[in-house]
């Protein structure tokens, strides 16, 4: 009880219960072949919510993720993005994808861009910002993830921490009003996971709306307000941090639970 | 000396002494001659045969070589008088100013391109000297081996001495001590031109009256050979140093850019000088070209600035595509050419211009790259209208080794940008751009070259309408183009396979467009993955330029080959033409190779 009045201490006067749905899915399902990736899944996310997804490998947490910006396509049920449905439209999908930022498991930062052209270039692109500005937005992005000095560098010559942590810069140029991040400490080694979950913390306390696929169940019981339980392409369970790890009601949670802890 | 040696030992101790206090690996001791021998070619019985076999040999080839190549038999006249055929084939002498004001026009933009990329690296002098010292002892190893008079052995006996004397001063010089390779380079070249003005290399000339003579005489070479030359190194060497003068006072991307806008342009430029008639059909060009240019300029970068705004939307694709549309109707109907051409440009202008859409600035440079082209595409096509006033016999008013170049070049410039388009369409989403552009490569890449240059140079006149004309040249230029297209698109593709599923998601996942993701992202990572391949093709396509011989144009290989041995006080001298004529090819395409490699290493930079 007490871990929740410090976070809501912390994260200021979020009025979550009034908020608006800012991502509805319905009865979202999508096979692979014959495999059936994602069951039915309906959920709602509110604005400035931070909603953490928890499950074994291949119950189809990253596919429902890459759902939400499109990566994937749905092959049934509606998913809504701030009052924008995806559909096969070009322009709602561009539209959506440049109010989603997206973190990757592997940075997928571009190699041959220095580390300021990778943050500027879909701000000058995409948002039609002058360079001059767009490369100063670079520099307060890269302050903020902790790197000013590295705006030169290209992304090979970062360790992966740090390259990480541009990429979340990248996303964030793009001004948008959700953040999604599909595993973004299991490619890093131990001792640089903490820093990109530093970021993230500073992230999700400033107010953005987060959708965190991770195994980190620390940072899950810190900073989620939701916790959601996937299995087999299913939410077999959503809840507060409190009642997933304390009290969950379902078998499957509990043998889950079980194992990592 | 002793002395000497001794404070290089010193210095030498000082530095092991050095290089273990800072923690460095030990060094490793230099092995002795002998043990160098014993590890290296003699390490065990079966090795030591090898080696003695494969030293045989190749002593062997040296002196077979040699005794060709210095045997008096041999007619090398025939290639030195013939130079200028071999050049340029049947280009009017008294114009021939023009060929050296290209060529110097070339080197001039090499010496400030080489100023601006900061081209060469420094080379330590002691390398420079173990270099000279190999050199010299070849050089003397072949004047032992070859079967000279005992005073022609005496002059290469010194020259080889020399050298080799050179090469052990620089051997021992410190590590710090360098030089540029540039200078190395130019210091080569003024040897060589110098012995232009004092060897007596013989006196060669062609002279084209109506029965023409030829005149061989002792001497230094023809003044109309060492002069041009000589200024030509002037200029190279004095643009180098104006470039390095002007490269701190001007912004240096910008210049860059301008500098590879006029590579890409001077070949057109030069090709007019070297052909066209300077007068104009003054009339014609008030009365219908610079009108039309006006109307395109005008109209167009007022369309380019609407569609370039960004809450354009849907409505500029529309009439982006009904420009497209008209571009193609206006070949169905009579129409100037240049019409045709403009209209499709302002096309592919006005489809692009999404992308380059954005504040007003950025709207101004477009329109303003749009009436760029606009100049440089009405004054080709006005020139390509004027008269040639180069007469020459024969088809075309340039051969030889030039029209080789030529071939070359256009191929590779138009290739490029079609390999890489039809690349893309052939991984495009779009199923009818991949069946095209798959038909296409599997279709080219499935007849050998030679069919493709017979069936343009033969059939393809024959299908073209009334009053189209295509000269041979252009037609096996075309050919030649969508061969090394279909190639260098394989290549192409090749690198675009290797860019990461990731790259193309976090590219999308920005809210890029399919064409930004292209241009920014894709295309950059695959070209530069495609860099060895494309060289392996841009060299393959350089020699492959020897088979035009085959279909009968004055080329390069073709007057070597038959030309030459054709006269009759050169019967018989295919074998030194084609000597000289491999070693041409050769030069070219190991400096080609030699480039690749630096741009590769260039490139990769940012990568780990």
């Amino acid at each position: 009880m007490t871990e929740n009045e410090t976070k809501s201490s912390i994260r200021g006067d979020r009025d979550l219960a009034n908020a608006q749905d800012i991502i509805v899915c319905e009865g979202v399902s999508k096979w692979f072949g014959d495999f059936q990736a994602l069951n039915n899944v309906t959920a709602t996310i509110k604005e400035q919510e931070v909603v953490v997804v928890l499950g074994p490998s291949g119950s189809g947490k990253s596919t429902w993720i890459r759902c939400i910006n499109r990566l994937e396509q749905h092959q049934q049920g509606r998913i809504m993005v701030d009052g924008v449905e995806l559909s096969n439209d070009l322009r709602n999908i561009e539209k959506v994808r440049s109010e989603v930022g997206m973190v990757f498991q592997m940075f997928n930062l571009f190699p041959h861009l220095t580390v300021r052209d990778n943050i500027s270039l879909a701000p000058i692109w995409v948002r039609k910002k002058p360079r001059a500005e767009a490369e100063e937005q670079a520099s307060s992005l890269l302050e903020r993830v902790g790197i000013p000095e590295q705006a030169d560098k290209f992304p090979g010559q970062l360790s992966g921490g740090q390259q990480q942590r541009v990429a979340i810069a990248r996303a964030l140029a793009m001004e948008p009003k959700i953040m999604l991040f599909d595993e973004p400490t299991s490619a890093l080694d131990p001792e640089m996971i903490k820093e990109v979950l530093d970021v993230m913390k500073e992230l999700a306390l400033s107010g953005m709306t987060m959708m965190v696929v991770t195994h980190e169940m620390g940072f899950a019981k810190e900073v989620a307000d939701k916790i959601m339980f996937m299995e087999g392409g299913q939410i077999v369970e959503t809840g507060t941090p409190e009642h997933f790890f304390t009290n969950p009601t379902e078998e499957r949670t509990k043998l889950f639970l079980s194992q990592i802890l | 000396m002793n002395l000497k040696n001794s404070t290089s030992q010193t210095q030498y101790e000082e530095e092991i002494n050095v290089s273990t206090n800072s923690g460095l690996p030990p060094k490793v001791a230099a092995l002795s001659p002998t043990e160098w021998l014993k590890a290296n070619l003699f390490s065990n019985a079966f090795n030591s045969v090898l080696t003695v076999l494969s030293t045989a040999a190749i002593l062997l080839i040296i002196r077979g070589l040699l005794s060709f190549i210095f045997n008096p038999l041999r007619q090398w006249s025939a290639t030195a008088t013939n130079m200028r055929l071999l050049m340029t084939q049947a280009y009017p002498e008294h114009q021939y100013a023009r060929i050296w004001v290209s060529l110097g026009f070339l080197l001039f933009l090499t010496g400030i391109s080489l100023a601006f990329w900061r081209a060469g690296r420094s080379v330590q002098l002691s390398q420079v000297g173990k270099r000279l010292l190999a050199i010299g002892a070849f050089i003397l190893l072949a004047t032992l081996l070859a079967p000279f008079s005992s005073r022609a052995t005496i002059i290469w006996l010194i020259v080889g001495a020399f050298i080799v004397g050179i090469g052990l001063l620089l051997k021992p010089a410190h590590e710090d001590k360098t030089i540029s390779s540039l200078t190395l380079l130019s210091g080569a070249f003024l040897l060589a031109i110098l012995s232009l003005w004092v060897v007596p290399y013989g006196h060669h000339s062609y002279l084209s009256t109506r029965t023409p003579k030829i005149l061989a005489e002792p001497g230094t070479v023809a003044m109309t050979t060492k002069l041009p030359w000589t200024i030509m190194f002037l200029v190279a060497v004095c643009s180098y140093f104006l470039g390095t003068f002007i490269r701190k006072k001007i912004d240096e991307t910008r210049s860059k850019a301008v500098l590879s806008v006029t590579w890409l342009i001077s070949p057109l430029f030069l090709l007019f000088l070297v052909l066209r008639d300077p007068h104009f059909d003054t009339g014609h060009l008030f009365s219908t070209d610079i009108p039309i240019f006006l109307f395109f300029s005008i109209v167009g970068s007022v369309l380019l600035l609407w569609l370039t705004r960004p809450d354009v939307g849907e409505k500029g694709r529309v009439i982006s595509a009904a420009i497209l549309f008209v571009g193609f109707a206006t070949f169905l109907f009579q129409m100037l050419m240049i019409v045709r051409i403009l209209t499709l440009v302002l096309a592919f202008f006005a489809l692009a211009a999404p992308t380059f859409s954005g504040q007003k600035p950025a709207r101004t440079r477009y329109a303003k790259v749009w009436i760029g082209s606009m100049v440089i595409l009405c004054w080709l096509i006005t020139a390509i209208n004027t008269p040639s006033t180069a007469k020459v016999p024969g088809d075309f008013f340039i051969g030889g080794f030039a029209i080789t170049l030529m071939i070359f070049f256009f191929t590779m410039v138009l290739a490029f940008p079609l390999g890489v388009l039809l690349a893309l369409a052939r991984t495009s989403k779009f199923p009818i751009f991949r069946m095209i552009s798959t038909t296409f490569i599997e279709f080219i890449r499935g007849v050998p070259l030679i069919t493709i240059l017979i069936f343009f140079s033969v059939m393809v006149p024959l299908f073209l309408p009334d009053g189209m004309d295509l000269t041979e040249i252009a037609a096996v230029t075309i050919a030649f183009i969508i061969f090394e297209a279909a190639y260098l698109a394989e290549n192409v593709r090749g690198g675009l396979q290797s860019v990461t599923r990731g790259q193309h998601e976090a590219a999308e996942a920005v809210g890029m467009t399919n064409s930004q993701k292209t241009f920014f992202i894709v295309l950059p990572q695959a070209l530069r993955v495609a860099i060895p391949p494309m060289v392996g093709q841009i060299i393959a396509t350089f020699k492959e330029t020897g088979l035009l011989a085959i279909i009968g144009i004055f080329d390069f290989l073709y007057i070597a080959r038959s030309v030459i041995p054709g006269q009759t006080e050169y019967m018989g001298s295919t074998r030194e033409n084609l000597l000289f004529v491999s070693l041409v090819y050769l030069v070219i395409c190991f400096a080609m190779s030699k480039a690749s490699q630096r741009v590769e290493k260039r490139v990769g930079l940012g990568e780990r």
